[in-house]
């Protein structure tokens, strides 16, 4: 097991570098004076200087190789440029949105997990039988539904009609008393620092603004586990070590709960590295519809503006964030399934 | 419930979710092919270009002339007709390209296997290693916007999926006599992989290639809804969607006000998914009898 | 047949089965024999003859697209198909036990080898953990398998298949039941296992004192363990005697060509047998007697179906020309 896992992590390193070398090709796509923005961290430095001589200092019309390994060296020193979106070095602008985009995913992921895998057991055991039907048709249409429009369609009915969840972060009130001094900041994440903080009624608002955002992750992205788990639950349910355990006189209940469910989880924890990467992808959006603070919309933004610091230095984030979710992933797959461990 | 209900019932399904797909499908095939009857474009202009029809950058509800309302002074109803030929085109290239494209990188990693193989899947692993929407995004931004720079940028980070699959399909008839015997008598790698090897894996390839088209659809309306996919004006759902972004936001009560501006594009999306989605489980459950359940 | 050490009787078992077009499949019909207490019994057949389906009904353990349509199965005074589930489920490893063809499948591959088998003992003998984790090591230790404390924490994929028919073994017999059922329990495994494996069979047959009810194709497997042998072809049972009788005197044209399929050493043989055609399709069996299409005996008779007759004592056949078999012996099955 922590071979494995060590295994895992001397492959990380390698991952990321090729992330970087693909994301250094997407910028040598941009011209040297475009690139520029990548390495210049305040815009104190472009005033009244003479941008070739910048062009000509930074070396960026030497070789592509050279340039890779400036601009890596630049980033392992934190220097991800200037973001003009978000008025502030990248790399400042990209730690202080992370927790938004971390607190919408652990929301989001629980449920997607607890209803996609739950329903999608309940949909196997009962194969064929019209309630199976009827979690099929309620999850191909969670699958074909995108994002952005569910998250429309979100806004619409709790926020227009029923007046329930408002978008944004916060209430004004409760983003008055966020800021001031008094409330300290542990994590970020405004939920959990408003439970440490002992201010219930800043978690209810902060709660309130997430759910529509949640509703809509969990919506699009239940429905991919919902389907993985049913197959996978449907062809263990025919194995003989489903029969073994019922000739021993287990209760059905336990049969399918333990014995059955816990191999029908392989395949989909083998696929929830793919929920990693709708969930920040889903970031992009919902945060953009929802007007939250966050890395997805901070990328989302800075597009429109061609942004092109922001833009890459985002990129990379996400790689990298998703390279470390994956290794959460294959760990979880190591615990449920004990033959990986040996590998 | 008896055998004989739930038989009925099975059937009804498997046959009501394929009918409906392929209904659907069709449906928009029509829509798309005879557009310019459904909506004629104004003449000597780019019919791709949903026309100006009003002076006010207020939205205005559905009436008879213009009958799902207009958005961003352009009308609705021309936008989705015109919109159903902008996602069959996004979806049917990028889909194509990258099908192909993926299928020549994974011949080639699948059949020459070692270096080619390890050296090739690694590239896959790290082009898959960001999010695809948040990559297509960037390299559009790169690329300057425009549909054809959508289109590449969403083929540049999508022949992943098709490359492991066909790897993987390869790997396994690889191993089958008729390979081994094809080999044995001298026949070129070339043809092996061309006459032998691709018409025993290309029913997956098509299967997950349709199931594809649904999410390539997506990802590039989502562009456009984030203003760096189609350019101002261009006839696209994502694009329609954005307009209301705006409006959404106003208030209380306001939203509702412009339901049309959202549900109207919104649903052609859903439904175009839908049936692609539809149309993907109904061949993966006839051609693959491994995942029929 | 004396009625006082009787373990389990299974009469006139029907299971059917229901393909999507609703057609009948009658896997087993009309299916009855005995097992005493301690005794050994052999089912024998071809692949699709019904004896898995019928060991299966026994637990009551029948996929859900099939169904028992009637017969008894007693055990203990009681018949089992008359019980609740949950009444059923106590039967279940606690009196009657099963193991399977194929050990690497038939144990779960995400719980260890203990975790199993604690599982039956903590359910039925109400043993704490620690408690079933001591039993488990011994039943481990009674199959034979070394360094029993150490292989409690193994996962199935750790053992060899011999290992894991041990192990499986050991999981069926934790609760001392009182009937194994044992399917093919050799098939999967190596040559030189198989032998192991059935000699342990045998060992704990006599020294837990369980009626055992072996499933099985290979008839070498009968000689050497089974005192009674039932064959059963298409859902049905042709022939049923004690060991001596079955090979030293078969009286069904079937058991008659199963016997003689197999090369023997220590009976001179002139040529082997083969069977003619293949066991019928199940949907389409044919009137009368089920084998008369590859019987070389067949005549109009066979339309009819045959009666059960008490050839010798507790031998019985299931055939209208058992009287003619002596035909085989000099024309074999080719007609």
């Amino acid at each position: 097991m922590t071979f494995y896992i060590i295994r895992r992590l001397l492959l990380l390193p390698l991952t990321l570098l090729g992330i970087s070398i693909l994301v250094f090709l997407m910028i040598g796509l941009l011209s040297p004076y475009q690139r520029l923005a990548t390495f210049i961290n305040s815009p104190e430095r472009l005033k009244g200087a003479d941008i070739d001589k910048l062009v000509e200092f930074y070396g960026l019309n030497d070789p592509l190789p050279l340039q890779y390994g400036r601009w890596l060296k630049n980033i392992f020193q934190g220097n991800l440029g200037w973001s003009y979106v978000g008025k502030e070095p990248v790399y400042d602008a990209l730690v202080e949105r992370f927790p938004y985009t971390l607190e919408l995913a652990l929301f989001s992921i629980f449920p997607i997990l607890f209803l996609g895998i739950n329903l999608g057991v309940i949909s196997a055991v009962n194969h064929n039988r019209p309630l199976d039907h009827g979690l099929r048709i309620f999850s191909v249409v969670g699958w074909s539904f995108p994002d952005f429009v569910f998250g429309l369609f979100i806004l619409m009915i709790f926020y227009s009609v029923l007046g329930w969840f408002p978008p944004g972060n916060l209430s004004l009130w409760a983003e008055e008393v966020v800021k001031s001094s008094a409330f300290r900041s542990f994590t970020g994440m405004t939920t959990i620092d408003a439970l440490l903080n002992g201010r219930l009624d800043i978690f209810w608002d902060a709660f309130l603004h997430l759910i529509g955002p949640v509703l809509t992750l969990t919506y699009v992205q239940f429905a991919f586990i919902l389907r993985i788990t049913r197959s996978s639950m449907l062809e263990v349910l025919q194995k003989d070590y489903v029969r073994t355990a019922r000739a021993k006189g287990l209760d059905e209940r336990v049969v399918i709960n333990k014995h059955a469910r816990r191999n029908a989880l392989i395949p989909v924890a083998t696929v929830s590295g793919q929920t990693i990467i709708g969930l920040l992808a889903g970031a992009v959006i919902v945060e953009t519809i929802f007007n939250r603070t966050g890395i997805g919309s901070f990328m989302s933004l800075a597009a429109q503006q061609l942004d092109y610091a922001s833009i890459m230095g985002g990129t990379l984030f996400f790689g990298l964030i998703l390279v470390l979710g994956n290794l959460i992933v294959d760990i979880s797959y190591a615990f449920i399934d004990p033959r990986v461990r040996l590998e | 419930m008896n055998r004989e209900t739930r038989r009925i019932f099975r059937r009804l399904w498997s046959n009501a979710s394929a009918i409906l797909g392929f209904a659907l499908l069709i449906f928009f095939v029509v829509v798309a092919v005879f557009a310019p009857f459904i909506a004629p474009p104004p003449s000597g202009r780019d019919p791709y270009i949903m026309p100006i029809v009003t002076w006010s950058s207020n939205p205005l509800p559905p009436s008879p002339e213009h009958p799902f309302g207009v958005a961003g002074k352009r009308d609705i109803f021309y936008g989705v007709v015109w919109g159903t030929r902008t996602a069959f085109r996004v979806g049917i290239i990028v889909t194509l390209i990258s099908t192909a494209l993926g299928l020549l990188i994974g011949s080639v990693a699948g059949y020459f296997g070692r270096l080619w193989d390890e050296v090739l899947m690694r590239i896959t692993d790290i082009f898959m290693a960001i999010p695809f929407l948040v990559a297509a995004m960037v390299l559009t931004t790169i690329l300057g916007t425009g549909l054809d720079k959508v289109m590449i940028a969403m083929t540049a980070f999508s022949w992943m999926g098709p490359a492991r699959l066909i790897r993987g399909n390869i790997l396994q008839v690889k191993e089958e006599q008729f390979v081994l015997a094809a080999k044995a008598l001298g026949v070129r790698d070339f043809s092996i992989i061309l006459r032998h090897i691709l018409p025993n894996t290309i029913f997956p390839v098509l299967i997950q290639a349709s199931m594809r088209m649904g999410s390539l659809v997506i990802t590039a309306a989502a562009l456009s809804f984030l203003g760096v996919g189609a350019p101002q004006g261009y006839a696209d759902w994502g694009a329609l969607l954005n307009y209301a972004r705006n409006w959404m936001l106003g208030g209380q009560g306001e939203a509702l006000k412009y339901w049309y501006m959202t549900v109207f594009p919104g649903l052609a999306m859903v439904l175009f998914v839908l049936a692609w989605n539809l149309v993907g489980d109904t061949l993966r459950d006839a051609f693959d009898p491994r995942l029929r359940l | 047949m004396e009625e006082n050490n009787l373990l389990l009787q299974v009469q006139d078992l029907k299971v059917y089965f229901y393909t999507e077009e609703k057609e009948e499949l009658k896997a087993v019909d009309g299916v009855s024999f005995y097992l005493r207490e301690g005794e050994t019994i052999a089912l024998v057949g071809e692949s699709g003859c019904g004896k898995s389906v019928t060991s299966l009904a026994i637990l009551r353990l029948i996929d859900s697209d099939g169904k028992i349509q009637g017969g008894r199965i007693i055990l203990g005074g009681k018949d089992l198909l008359s019980l609740s589930e949950k009444e059923m489920r106590e039967i279940r490893g606690r009196d009657i036990s099963m193991i399977f063809q194929e050990p690497s499948s038939a144990l779960n591959p995400v719980y260890t080898i203990g975790d199993q088998i604690m599982e039956a003992i903590i359910l039925h003998q109400k043993l704490s953990p620690p408690q079933a984790r001591k039993a488990a090591e011994e039943v481990l230790r009674l199959v034979g398998i070394p360094e029993a404390q150490k292989r409690l924490d193994e996962y199935p994929h750790e053992l060899s298949g011999g290992m894991k028919q041990r192990a499986m073994i050991a999981m069926a017999l934790s609760c001392r039941p009182k009937v194994l059922i044992a399917d093919e329990p050799t098939t999967s495994l190596d040559v030189t296992i198989q032998a192991q494996i059935l000699e342990l069979i045998e060992k704990l047959q006599q020294q837990l004192n369980m009626g055992v009810i072996l499933i099985t194709h290979d008839l070498g497997v009968v000689a050497g363990m089974a005192e009674r042998v039932v064959v059963m072809y298409a859902g049905k049972v042709v022939e049923e005697g004690s060991r001596r009788d079955i090979f030293h005197n078969p009286s069904h044209p079937y058991t008659w060509g199963l016997l003689h399929s197999i090369p023997r050493l220590d009976v001179k043989q002139e040529k082997l047998a083969i069977i003619p055609g293949v066991v019928p399709d199940p949907l389409n069996f044919p009137s009368g007697c089920r084998f008369r299409n590859r019987c070389p005996l067949e005549d109009e008779v066979c339309l009819t179906e045959p009666q059960w007759c008490e050839i010798e004592d507790q031998h019985y056949v299931y055939c209208h020309h058992y009287s003619q078999i002596e035909i085989l012996k000099t024309r074999g099955f080719s007609q």
